[in-house]
């Protein structure tokens, strides 16, 4: 197992707070894009604890993954449709 | 009593093998000077998510989500001292970075016809 120190774990911690605070501001956000921007953070904020265990083959997989959803749903909200 | 802490000893040793690429001896863990780059680049991403809250303009958060995107892909690529690190780090900078480009594309109207 790895080393971890004081600066993993508060990184971690901070990162958790971001995730958190990133699914608070998608639910209460009133304009979708700003849900969509929220979602963007919930990912960014998920992303280095999924590094810090080392599974980086998921990381590179949710990287794609990730902007290709919010460009579908992103269609949704287009100026003029529905 | 030796037998059982010998035993203890190898089922560390073998979840020590399965738990990820850091047990391996071709990655070495971040060293001091990565964990401090990473632990500023991680008060950079908390400063942005606050900015990006508090501005009430959609296209005044999409530079500060830029900003985020940066900083998490500069963590990702010193916490992994790998070559399939880096290539996650790039992927994550290349997919977020066409993201937030997209969400500006569209809320400015797309291509005019």
């Amino acid at each position: 197992m790895g080393r971890r120190g004081g600066g993993m774990n508060t990184l971690l911690l901070i990162f958790c707070a971001i995730a958190l605070i990133g699914g608070l501001y998608a639910g209460f956000a009133r304009d979708p894009y700003a849900k969509l921007i929220a979602i963007g953070i919930i990912a960014g904020g998920v992303m280095p604890l999924i590094i810090a265990r080392g599974y980086v083959d998921v990381a590179a997989a949710l990287a794609l993954i990730i902007p290709l959803s919010t460009i579908f749903v992103l269609q949704l909200c287009k100026k003029g449709a529905a | 009593m030796e037998d059982s802490e010998m035993s203890i000893d190898g089922t560390e040793d073998l979840l020590g093998l399965i738990s990820g690429p850091f047990s391996s001896s071709y990655i070495s863990p971040p060293s001091e000077s990565a964990e401090l780059a990473a632990l500023m680049c991680g008060l950079i991403a908390l400063y942005a998510v606050i900015r990006i809250i508090l501005e009430q303009d959609v296209m005044r958060k999409l530079p500060f989500l830029n900003v985020f995107s940066f900083a998490v892909s500069g963590i990702m690529a010193l916490l992994i001292p790998h070559p399939l690190g880096i290539i996650a780090a790039a992927t994550y900078f290349i997919g977020s970075t066409f993201e937030s480009n997209a969400i500006a594309s569209t809320w400015a109207g797309g291509v005019e016809e």
